[in-house]
């Protein structure tokens, strides 16, 4: 599997420690960008590449939980490892409910930051892999024609053939055809198969498959 | 109270006593050159009225009783008896008495006022002390914060510079230009921590600008009157020896208060668990080499171990359970910053001696222009 270097984005306000956590990070072989301050992170085009975020708590302007959360609205979901120079008890509860991976006290040991760093890829890794395997599930369910679709949510929601034919007003031998096209476009193994993908395209709700395809991610064609 | 009591009875007997003796002598006196009636009853008004100026009520009311007696029975006819047979047996005990009472009671009005004055001023220094060590200790309250966000941040960058410095040198092709730049930044950074260290240092100094001339004996004083309730609650004796015709210091009022301070609560808490031995705090001030005045205290605590001498000026080093460990350093910088030295010497006995020396003021220090 040749995936490009996973990227670790850092953003913190003070040079020095901007630099020295670059330079650390990137002697574990990831690749690093560095920001000055929130806003810059959220200004500056990212690569769509494997990715976690290493960030400073105390900045001036909006601070680390102010990014989280800011980021949480707009459903940019890159794991997040928090340094700080003074780790209060409720700030760090605050971190962790919100989904940071880790919450650091500086000056940490390197390990634990290059650990932390490292489930954060891991997580972001796992996250990739489930929506680029929901894009292709898409792809493929795009690819059937709006009779096979129709076919296919009736046959997920455990009609017999027979009934199918008679909702759609078509002979079952008809279905069947449908039917075996729909396995084969998405390239369903079994009945069960089909319908775990049809539960990951949250196909029985047409309003949920809508707001799902927002967030798609380009589709092959 | 019941100290003040007795105290109160014994005076007033001895004030008593000597009014009768007063009296006595005077009897003699006139019996022995037969003096008329009136000179002698004028003569015992006034000792009544000198009485009555250096007492309280009841002995100036004895001394009018006493002399009245003494005047109907020496000087008034007949002679050797004792009855109102004259004008002169009327007046004078209502005279003498008035006199007495009148007298003893604008005194004692005097005496309050007075003891109220000074006990406002004496309320009123005890809050400056107090306030003075209030705004001292927020302050370093704040600063302790100020340092160790200031400190950290070198301080962070330093250890991840030097982690990634170790992991670029390791492996089979290590990659020395990586680490170099880390090993330089660690510097860089060091330095800076230093550089934070200085700006505090400036700091402290810019604070330390209210130099007047003082009495350091003067200061020692109004510390040693805050204290005097801290070291009787402890069961400490506090003994002063002041020198006298000490010169006057160049100095901060407040901050060498602070260092008295300190030094002798320390005093006071390296005595607390001394039960074998008397707890004695001697305070003292002398004439030091030349050009420079020696204020030590020396307590019969539980002493330091030879090693600790130098140590325990270190900032945040403390033998207490509740301390911070910058009383010391603070007092240490104080006493520099005012061109003096502050250090500790173990008692031939048991215990510690803290003594600092100050500059003796003189004109050519502080116009050093006045030269040119």
């Amino acid at each position: 599997m040749s995936e490009p270097k996973a990227i670790v984005f850092i953003v913190d306000d003070d040079e020095a420690v901007r630099k020295s956590l670059g330079r650390l990070i990137r002697s574990a072989g990831l690749g690093v960008e560095t920001f000055a301050s929130a806003q810059q992170f959220l200004a500056s085009p990212r690569a769509d590449v494997t990715s976690c975020l290493v960030l400073d708590v105390k900045m001036p302007g909006l601070s680390g939980l102010d990014l989280q959360k800011r980021m949480a609205e707009v459903h940019l979901e890159i794991p997040i490892v928090f340094i700080t120079g003074h780790g209060d008890v409720p700030t760090s509860v605050r971190a962790m409910k919100a989904g940071a991976i880790e919450f650091l006290t500086k000056p940490f040991r390197d390990q634990e930051l290059l650990d932390a760093i490292q489930q954060a890829i891991q997580r972001d890794r796992k996250m990739r892999q489930q929506l680029a395997e929901l894009a292709e599930l898409r792809g493929r369910h795009g690819s059937l024609t709006p009779r096979e679709r129709e076919v296919m949510k009736l046959v997920v929601s455990g009609l017999p053939n027979k009934q199918v034919a008679a909702k759609l007003g078509i002979s079952e031998f008809t279905v069947k055809i449908h039917r075996g096209q729909v396995m084969g476009k998405m390239r369903a193994e079994s009945l069960a198969d089909l319908v775990r993908m049809s539960d990951r395209l949250l196909i029985p709700s047409a309003e949920t498959h809508r707001a799902g395809a927002e967030i798609t991610t380009p589709q092959p064609d | 109270m019941k100290y003040n009591l007795t105290h109160a009875f014994w005076l007033s007997l001895g004030q008593c006593l000597l009014g009768i003796a007063a009296l006595a002598l005077l009897t003699f006196v006139c019996f022995r050159f037969h003096a008329n009636s009136t000179t002698v009853a004028l003569l015992y008004l006034i000792v009544i009225v000198l009485v009555s100026l250096k007492s309280s009520l009841v002995p100036s009311a004895l001394a009018a009783i006493m002399a009245y007696l003494c005047l109907d029975y020496f000087f008034t006819a007949p002679l050797f008896t004792l009855g109102l047979n004259q004008t002169l047996d009327f007046v004078a005990p209502i005279a003498y008495l008035t006199t007495a009472f009148v007298i003893a009671r604008l005194i004692s009005r005097v005496r309050k006022s007075n003891e109220d004055q000074r006990r406002a001023e004496e309320a009123l220094r005890r809050s400056q002390a107090e306030m003075a060590h209030v705004t001292r200790v927020m302050t370093m309250g704040e600063l302790a914060a100020s340092i160790a966000h200031e400190i950290n941040q070198p301080l962070s960058a330093i250890v991840n510079n030097g982690s990634a410095c170790l992991r670029w040198m390791a492996g089979d092709s290590p990659n020395l230009a990586e680490a170099r730049e880390a090993a330089e930044d660690i510097i860089r950074e060091g330095n800076r921590a230093g550089e934070v260290i200085t700006r505090i240092r400036a700091f402290l100094r810019k604070t330390e600008t209210d130099k007047v001339l003082i009495d350091i004996n003067q200061t020692i004083r109004d510390v040693v009157i805050l204290m005097r309730n801290e070291a009787e609650g402890k069961e400490v004796a506090l003994h002063m020896e002041l020198a006298g015709d000490l010169p006057a210091v160049l100095g901060d009022r407040v901050q060498l208060q602070q260092v008295i301070l300190n030094l002798l609560m320390n005093g006071i808490e390296a005595m607390v668990c001394i039960t074998d031995r008397p707890r004695v705090l001697r305070i003292w001030s002398r004439e030091y080499e030349a050009q420079q005045v020696l204020v030590a205290v020396q307590d019969s605590g539980v002493g330091l171990d030879g090693k600790n001498l130098e140590e325990i000026f270190d900032a945040f080093y403390t033998t207490k359970l509740q301390g911070m460990g910058m009383g010391l350093a603070i007092s240490r910088s104080i006493i520099e910053d005012h061109g003096g030295q502050l250090w500790a010497l173990p008692n031939n006995g048991p215990g510690t001696t803290f003594q600092f020396t100050l500059l003796k003021h003189s004109w050519d220090r502080l116009c050093p222009s006045r030269k040119q």
